[in-house]
């Protein structure tokens, strides 16, 4: 980094050298001391200074960082002679991105390249800066200074590329693109074009205006040749005629990337497309490489005629048939997966011809059954027909496999090919029970009986048949739902411990144990096994929905903390570094990189689990400080006393929401926080389609973030509510209360009454009627928790505002105070009463959880808030001249509160010591009776059986050594003691949380008897 | 059946079921965006019906004077497309570019000494093992470094054999 004569930075290099030494080996002492004996040399270098603040802010002093680092920039400024050089910029640039002010960095380089306004190396430092800043506008004015000034393509191309992103993700008109495509004209005309990259931003700028023409013409003319790989070439070309609405060319070029490379099938889609006429393909420009799965069911065909529809598709019949006859590898299935789409294409068109797509199916399989793939290469085909049609299908398939082939492990492949179908149909809810039973047995024999096919593999490669252990615990599970019995859930269980002991690497087992375990109130382990998945970076965004809401409503905090912060670390890192790769892709002249990268970001910054993630975290801290109010505002505090997610709250209806969540790793079944079939009665349906679930997801998530996000700013309020109710009561001269925070509270009531579904009064009339019993509990619906949050905050209002009329009932004043300890006791004791844990499911545990952490951890708050109102600094005596505090109604409501508060947590304690001190033997007697088959009607407990047989069964040359070991190790009841002790970790932390809130409300009381 | 194109931005919140093999590392986000924004030839990604993820392969390009030389850092298929020659195909396409493209000298890669299914792969691809890595991965288990010549490399000079294991600090490049 030394620049000219080794003067770095006006000093010479060899004095700054051990510096940057140290600074690498983060030996930050050693390095401040360096530089603490440079600065004496150098006290007005303003390079020195940097380096100090670089070293300053590495060791985390940051404001004394940003003020040295302000003492350099100034120094800069102000100094004439001094060496504006690029060193001393790019540090103190580093400081100032590290401090979180761009705006500084910017500063600088601007007054740099002011000064000295043709220097390159500081206008590529400026528009580094702009890049960093996303100002689009400015990075388009500094490249174009640059490329003015030395005539190179690439600074042309970063402010065409600095237009476009104005466009795509600024506030920019298309207009805009006007000017990008006469600059690149221009400069094509006096200098031609030398970067591919180059040429493939030019089509995208005429391609963006619709200019198909023009982008042909120049992609056909010398140009072109830039684009080495000629099939990349050919797909623009293909695409541009299509979008111009020139099929027939279109179809010739779609034709030509067939006989290059016939396995294409995305182009041959795009082939069938052009010879048919139908653009929906190419009318939505965000549907290039979208981020879910396409299902394609409609397609434009109405405006073609009976002979022209007839034509063309004898013409693409003819040409997959050649294509047929001129590929031999028998790994090729695009030809033949093409007669499936030419007969699914005619049956929209209206033909009647299930037969053929039907009959064309069953060749498929025929010729490609035995592959893993086969069910999802056919998967959307299926969509077309009805349900009966299904049936049929998979009848004729089940009839063509009587002839399967004689090789096992194609066999084999076969008949799995079959059940996947059948599970894809969706027909199994209309099996009676004994007939699915038999279906999950025949499973897991077949499972047993084919292990010898995997002998000799490596035990790192996946076995031959590992997917029927999946299908086999789906069927299990729909016997549970249907039957209710919990052996079936358990024998689930049993199923896929048993695959996993086999091969440990089976991620498609993991996940569904995840969701088993969770459902049953064995988060901890349910968590054991997504941590095996080992899901980390990009993977948290995609797949963390597969524990995050149950952790978001469990007891285990320290666990739920450790997925939160990993994954908004990883998200801001991304957001941090981003726009330095941006600056990269800029570097290496990879310029649609550079567009892609910033909507990237945008994306995830848009994400909604990104959003959840930082509200829940927020409101995690809350809830394990709530305890101590002290602890509680110092948290309140960091979050601005919450008005940032009141923002947030406030926003998000405008907001538009990405949902980059992966749900293709995930069954149908698996609960989620919208949907869990397994809580209700059977629907009379074996599978449904992810993209309900999305949809539902997608629906609910705005009004939960929406929700969430008011909670800290309605807790800080309530507390101050609370405390200057006190002092407004007790203290003659004390503070009148402050009208603000009084009318903040009611809006925000108002606007939470409003997310239940009704107005402020009737919800009060809502909480009212149902904490006295008149109304049902029913009429809180499934936000038993938002409605008693509530209820708590409505307490806390009314204590300064004295607004809710309190009418007698029984001639006794109902207050609000009285609403929220029956609203708490009522809700919290009946979910209490469930009895056998070990095979009732975790949404009552998790209920209870949340009654506990949530409204109740709030109403202790403002107890809180109240008692140390009431004793203003620590215990020190009243103040005289109060008025009399003893026989207060107020007094008695607080005292009150604490004490029904403090027993409804120790019932809970009580119930929780219970449960965990249950003996692991009653324990396990529950599970393997749960588990025992008796006699031979229905009823769990087959398939166990099977692996038992089997196990005993263990014939160590067939199966060879390492699966011979591997079921030498199988314990049930290893299994079953770790479910239980998984179920009791919860308990247990649930356990501490309530005995630190028992301990605060003693204290509390104890107080209490002070005053 | 396969569309390779290149891998962008989006693909990583879609290639989830191909990085959950437990062989299949998933890197951080400046790893693939650094891969992404230097080499974006060298990245590309397969796609099957109803546009699944099938696989992906990246590598990059680097060295210099005759060890210019393609770098495959990761290639992985999904179970579901395995044994359908799809590695094979990315495997081509990547040689192909340092190849005709990048006129480099060869191709190489690192695999886990323990990894032999992969080995016999990459070997039946004509690749040969060039020389073993002490301890190459997280200071645990070797590393092979495997390497086919390109045709620029008429002598076939890049792929002889090194006689000694080397250390992780003897390495050229990362």
């Amino acid at each position: 980094m030394a620049s000219k004569f080794g003067l770095a930075g006006g000093i010479p290099e060899r004095r700054v050298r051990p510096i940057w030494d140290a600074i690498d080996s983060r030996q930050f002492k050693n390095a401040l001391k360096l530089s603490t004996s440079l600065l004496a040399k150098y006290p007005d270098s303003p390079y020195a200074l940097a380096l100090k603040a670089l070293i300053l802010e590495r060791m985390g002093k940051c404001d004394e960082s940003l003020s040295v680092s302000l003492h350099a920039k100034d120094l800069l400024y102000k100094n004439d002679s001094s060496l504006m050089d690029d060193l001393t910029l790019s540090t103190l640039q580093i400081v100032f991105q590290r401090l979180d002010r761009l705006d500084l960095a910017t500063s600088c380089y601007e007054f740099a390249c002011g000064k000295s306004p043709n220097n390159m190396d500081h206008m590529m430092g400026l528009f580094n800066c702009y890049v960093r800043e996303y100002s689009f506008v400015k990075q388009q004015q500094t490249a174009i200074k640059m490329y003015k000034h030395a005539g190179e393509e690439r600074f042309l191309l970063w402010a065409v590329c600095s237009i476009q992103l104005q466009v795509l993700c600024g506030n920019g008109g298309e207009k805009l693109l006007l000017l990008a495509e006469g600059l690149l004209k221009k400069h094509v005309a006096s200098q031609s074009l030398h970067e591919p990259e180059a040429l493939i931003v030019y089509i995208s700028i005429l391609e963006q205006q619709a200019k198909y023409g023009e982008a042909l013409e120049i992609l056909s003319g010398t140009l072109g040749s830039l684009l080495m790989i000629e099939v990349d070439k050919l797909r623009i070309q293909g695409r541009l005629l299509a979008r111009q609405g020139d099929y027939a060319a279109g179809t010739k070029i779609y034709q030509k990337i067939l006989e290059l490379s016939p396995d294409d099938w995305e182009c041959f889609l795009h082939y069938l497309d052009c010879l048919l006429e139908d653009d929906s393909s190419w009318c939505n420009e965000a549907s290039h490489h979208p981020v879910r799965l396409q299902k394609f069911v409609d397609c434009k065909l109405s405006h073609l005629t009976n002979e022209m529809f007839d034509s063309r598709i004898s013409d693409a019949l003819t040409f997959v048939q050649k294509l047929q006859a001129d590929t031999s590898a028998d790994f090729i299935r695009c030809p033949y997966l093409a007669k499936i789409e030419i007969e699914r294409r005619k049956l929209l068109f209206g033909k009647n011809n299930n037969d053929e797509l039907m009959e064309t199916v069953v060749h498929y399989y025929l010729r490609f059954g035995h592959l893993a793939c086969f069910t999802s290469d056919v998967e959307n085909f299926l969509l077309v027909l009805s349900l009966d049609k299904k049936t049929e299908l998979l009848k004729r398939l089940k009839k063509s496999s009587n002839s399967l082939s004689t090789v096992p492990i194609k066999a084999l492949g076969q008949s799995i090919t079959l059940l996947k179908i059948q599970e894809l149909v969706g027909n199994l809810y209309s099996l009676p029970v004994d007939e699915l039973e038999r279906s999950a047995v025949q499973m897991s024999q077949m499972y047993c009986k084919n292990l010898p096919l995997s002998k000799d593999l490596d035990p790192q490669e996946s076995m031959h048949g590992e997917e029927l252990l999946s299908m086999a615990c789906n069927v299990l599970v729909q016997l549970f739902w249907r039957t209710r019995n919990f052996g079936y859930i358990m024998e689930a269980i049993m199923v896929l411990e048993f695959g996993l002991t086999i091969r440990r690497y089976v991620w498609q087992y993991k996940i569904l144990l995840v969701h088993l375990y969770s459902h049953l109130g064995a988060l901890s382990l349910a968590y054991h096994w997504y941590k095996a998945l080992d899901i980390k970076n990009i993977l948290m965004e995609t797949f963390s929905h597969q524990i995050l809401p149950q952790m978001l409503v469990s007891s285990l905090w320290v666990d739920l903390n450790n997925l939160l912060r990993d994954y908004l670390r990883f998200m801001d890192d991304h957001f941090r570094e981003s726009a330095d790769l941006t600056f990269l892709a800029y570097r290496h002249r990879n310029y649609s990189k550079v567009i892609e990268f910033v909507q990237f970001k945008e994306r995830l910054q848009c994400s909604n689990q990104y959003l959840v993630a930082r509200v829940e975290s927020s409101i995690l801290q809350l809830k394990q400080n709530s305890d101590s109010i002290e602890e509680e505002e110092s948290v309140l505090e960091n979050l601005k006393c919450g008005v940032h997610f009141l923002e947030l709250s406030n926003e998000i209806g405008s907001k538009s929401l990405t949902f980059n969540e992966d749900w293709q790793s995930r069954p149908w079944w698996t609960p989620t926080p919208e949907k869990n079939y397994l809580l209700g009665p059977f629907e009379g349906i074996s599978y449904c389609p992810k993209e309900n679930m999305m949809k539902d997801r997608e629906a609910n998530i705005p009004r939960v973030i929406e929700r969430r996000s008011l909670l800290p700013r309605m807790i800080y309020l309530s507390i101050q509510s609370a405390s200057v109710s006190v002092k407004e009561n007790f203290e003659v001269n004390g503070s009148i209360s402050d009208p603000k925070i009084s009318s903040e509270l009611k809006f925000l009531l108002d606007h939470n009454a409003k997310m239940l579904g009704c107005s402020l009064s009737d919800a009060i009339e809502v909480v009212l009627g149902v904490s006295s019993g008149l109304k049902s509990s029913e009429a809180f619906g499934a936000d038993v928790i938002d409605w008693l949050n509530f209820a708590v905050f409505l307490n806390a209002w009314n204590l300064s505002s004295h607004e809710v009329m309190q009418p007698d009932v029984d001639g006794c004043r109902t207050s609000t105070w009285h609403i929220v300890n029956s609203l708490l006791k009522k809700f919290i004791l009946d979910v209490r009463s469930m009895e056998s844990l070990v095979c009732s499911l975790r949404f009552d545990l998790s209920m209870l959880v949340q009654l506990v952490t949530e409204p109740l951890a709030w109403h202790m708050l403002v107890i809180q808030s109240c008692v140390r109102s009431l004793l203003p600094s620590g215990k020190k005596k009243k103040k005289s001249g109060s008025a009399d505090q003893s026989t207060s109604p107020l007094l008695h409501e607080i005292r009150d509160s604490i004490q029904s508060t403090c027993g409804i947590v120790e019932e809970v304690a009580k119930w929780l010591g219970h449960h965990i001190n249950r003996s692991e033997d009653e324990n396990l007697d529950i599970i393997f009776s749960s588990l025992q088959k008796s006699g031979e009607g229905e009823g769990p407990g087959q398939v166990f059986q099977i692996l038992g047989a089997f196990i005993s069964s263990n014939n160590e040359t067939e199966l060879g050594d390492g699966i011979s070991q591997a079921l030498k190790s199988w314990s049930p009841v290893e299994v079953a003691r770790k479910f239980v002790a998984g179920q009791r970790t919860e308990l247990r932390e649930f356990l501490l949380i309530c005995e630190s809130k028992i301990k605060s409300l003693k204290a509390l009381q104890q107080q209490m008897a002070q005053v | 059946m396969a569309t390779i194109r290149r891998f962008c931005c989006n693909d990583l919140l879609r290639f989830t079921s191909v990085n959950l093999d437990h062989l299949t590392e998933t890197f951080n986000m400046s790893f693939y965006m650094t891969y992404l924004a230097r080499w974006p030839d060298y990245f590309h990604v397969a796609e099957g019906p109803g546009n699944r993820i099938m696989g992906y392969i990246m590598g990059k390009v680097e060295g210099q004077g005759e060890s210019w030389h393609g770098h495959v850092t990761a290639v992985t298929v999904s179970p579901e497309y395995r044994r359908q020659q799809l590695a094979k195909k990315l495997m081509n396409l990547l040689e192909d570019i340092s190849d005709k493209i990048d006129k480099a000298y060869f191709v190489d890669l690192f695999v886990r000494a323990s990894n032999t299914p992969a080995i016999k792969m990459y070997e039946k691809l004509g690749y040969v093992i060039y020389r073993r890595v002490l301890r190459y991965y997280s200071g645990e288990e070797d590393g092979l470094d495997m390497r086919k010549a390109l045709s620029r490399d008429v002598e076939k000079k890049s792929i002889i054999p090194l006689k000694r294991p080397v250390t992780p600090d003897e390495l050229e490049y990362d």
